[in-house]
């Protein structure tokens, strides 16, 4: 087993369908134990791409590589290591949730007590109890994500890949996820992760957008943050006589500081600890009252990045 | 509620005391709706708590029991194939011919509806254009993107021109740019139909006339998204800092704190206002929490406003005994 420090890899992957090319010379790096967000518009090669990921379809030309296992000549083989979540949550209809979880245990090899002990633990963790009778088909939208996300896990594989799994999912159910899955990341599971709510993107590591089957940004969230942004905006109310004391003492190192009306408006490229540590400073001893951070959201990131690349 | 009408005419949905059982399983209980003028109704709540079952109900697909449930002048409980004639439906699960091309698809809704064939070339033609589906008339509706198919759905649902439309999660799954597309669409006819929708999608939710949220098979609010944010007895914070999993972990533990969402560089972290401290000791508090460093007051939205309404939390009241008369605006029941 490989201890290298990216878990997936691939180079030159490329998927043609006839003449119309849905992935197109892909090369990502997945780092060990880390929050992956693949981003991209609808119909630009991100499912496809899972599926090359996971061994479901073989690539046209390139080489995948995950958790150590060459996945083109061995596509069965990665499978034991993995947990994946498709964009249509898999539940045999006419068979209760219970029996699907059983099935799925059956298919991973697991014995009856390492069953009987993952389930109770992930049927209590998100809340499957109560419906654990019902027939999939009947069960609402939210709730068999709620299924199908408990299901990836059952096997305690190393990684995750989840296509959507918070699509169409409430607001409370999406933050107990992303919690369950940074919970996970820090046990030393790699996510891969697509979703269509840009504000998730913060909550990862590493974020690649795709456009036309093609990567268009490959980053940190906050560095293509600062790459297509104008970064951060902080107003800082204050008495007009600190106004001058705060400029000076936020001034050097890169912050672009104005008066206003109210305080002071500094404009930085990033938030990072050091500059949080100095403002820390200023609000306690200087600020009566507000601090308010603005900054560009991966929405409007997403747009500049999607129009850039469609030009 | 009382319409500030003028004339009566009849309301778009009229329901009282809707129930609906699925054996043993009560789906809805005593749910209300009354919509008496075109604006677009988001239907909101957890997973399970009853939003497509209403949401079938009201396009007369479900045996109902009610103590009033009339939608465009025809009872629910009787015969509703009038209704299905008016109503435009967008279900969950895209239910168009795959093998069928864009342009088929409509012309066969088109079919159904009985439209003259004048009026469907116009409408399907400005569909088309509004939808940028015009480049993919041909294309078998199978082979759209996900986006795509959810225009053609909607464009379909809107070819005859109801005065109902309802929508199931129309955005599911919809990236950012073919939703603001899909809004657009429902903005555009919310002067003439009534829409109804359910969503997932918190800014879609905020830009919604009006907000009915279920849980439990029970309408446990109904308002405004403003009204409804406004009446949360949550307050959102935003806690910079260079550790949020740990500032998080640590907020938690707060008496006062309901709730901690870890983001990238942040965690957001709602604040039961009736038992907080003042406003500058608290941001001083969360500032010191394990991994912060700056704590940012956020003006209430629907992120505070659903989490309070999961959990049952009644809105502040000034004293701190809750109950009593309450103000006009949205009803918490």
């Amino acid at each position: 087993m490989s201890d290298a420090p990216f878990i997936i890899r691939t180079r030159g992957l490329t998927k043609r369908f006839g003449d119309f090319t849905a992935v197109d010379d892909l090369a990502i790096e997945v780092a060990r134990g880390s929050i992956f967000a693949f981003l991209g518009a609808n119909g630009s090669g991100k499912s496809t791409t899972i599926r090359m990921l996971i061994g479901l379809l073989r690539p046209t030309a390139g080489a995948i590589e995950v958790a150590g296992i060459d996945v083109i000549r061995h596509p069965r083989r990665v499978r034991d290591h993995i947990g994946y979540m498709g964009q249509h949550v898999s539940l045999y209809q006419g068979l209760t949730l219970r029996e699907n979880v059983e099935f799925y245990a059956g298919l991973y090899g697991l014995s009856a007590a390492d069953l009987a002990r993952r389930w109770s633990e992930l049927r209590e963790r998100f809340s499957l109890g109560r419906v654990e009778a019902d027939r999939a088909e009947d069960l609402p939208v939210g709730i068999r994500q709620r299924a199908g996300l408990a299901l990836t896990s059952l096997h305690e594989p190393r990684v995750l890949f989840l296509d959507e799994p918070t699509a169409g999912v409430d607001v409370h159910d999406r933050a107990l996820f992303w919690e369950w899955i940074h919970e996970r990341a820090a046990a030393g599971v790699t996510v891969f992760v697509t979703t269509h709510y840009m504000e998730e993107v913060d909550y990862c590591d590493w974020v690649a957008f795709i456009d036309a089957g093609r990567l268009i940004a490959n980053d940190e969230p906050e560095a293509i943050r600062r790459r297509y942004s104008s970064g951060y905006r902080i107003d800082l109310a204050l008495p007009p006589a600190a106004r001058e004391r705060v400029s000076t003492r936020l001034g050097p190192a890169g912050v672009k500081v104005e008066t206003t009306p109210h305080g002071v408006r500094l404009t930085v490229p990033g938030l990072d600890p050091e500059l949080l540590e100095r403002l820390r400073a200023c609000v306690l001893e200087e600020a009566e009252g507000s601090v308010h951070v603005a900054r560009t959201e991966m929405t409007e990131i997403f747009r500049t990045l999607l129009a850039e690349a469609r030009r | 509620m009382n319409a500030e009408g003028t004339a009566p005419s009849p309301a778009f949905i009229r329901i009282h005391g809707l129930e609906k059982r699925f054996g043993t399983r009560r789906a809805l209980a005593d749910v209300d709706l009354v919509v008496e003028r075109p604006e677009i109704v988001g239907i909101i709540g957890p997973g399970g708590a009853g939003k497509t079952t209403l949401l079938r109900a009201l396009v007369g697909l479900l045996e109902i029991r009610a103590s009033e449930a009339t939608v465009l002048g025809h009872d629910l409980r009787g015969d509703v194939t009038g209704l299905k004639a008016a109503t435009g439906y967008v279900p969950q699960a895209f239910s168009l011919h795959r093998a069928l091309s864009v342009e088929e698809n409509l012309r066969f809704t088109g079919r159904l509806h009985r439209l003259p064939e004048s009026d469907f070339r116009s409408r399907a033609q400005e569909l088309l254009s509004i939808t940028g589906l015009e480049p993919f008339r041909g294309r078998p509706s199978g082979a759209l993107s996900g986006g795509m198919k959810q225009k053609l759905a909607i464009a379909c649902a809107l070819l005859p021109s109801p005065r109902l439309l309802v929508l199931d999660e129309p955005t599911a799954g919809v990236d950012v740019v073919a939703r603001a597309e899909i809004w657009a669409l429902l903005e555009r006819d919310k002067h003439r139909a009534a829409i109804v929708t359910s969503t997932s999608y918190l800014d879609e939710a905020a830009a919604c006339d009006r907000l009915v949220y279920l849980q439990d098979g029970r309408v446990k609010a109904d308002g405004t998204p403003a009204a409804l944010s406004a009446a949360t007895p949550l307050a959102p914070y935003r806690v910079w800092g260079d550790d949020p999993r740990a500032t998080a972990r640590a907020a938690r533990g707060l008496p006062y704190v309901a709730a901690a969402r870890a983001s990238g560089r942040f965690v957001r972290i709602e604040v039961a206002r009736a038992l907080s401290p003042s406003p500058l000791t608290l941001q001083r508090a969360l500032a010191t929490l394990p991994g912060a460093m700056l704590a940012e007051p956020l003006p209430p939205d629907l992120e505070s406003t659903l989490l309070a309404l999961s959990r049952g939390l009644t809105p502040a009241t000034r004293g701190g005994s809750s109950g009593g008369a309450r103000a006009p605006g949205p009803a918490w029941q």
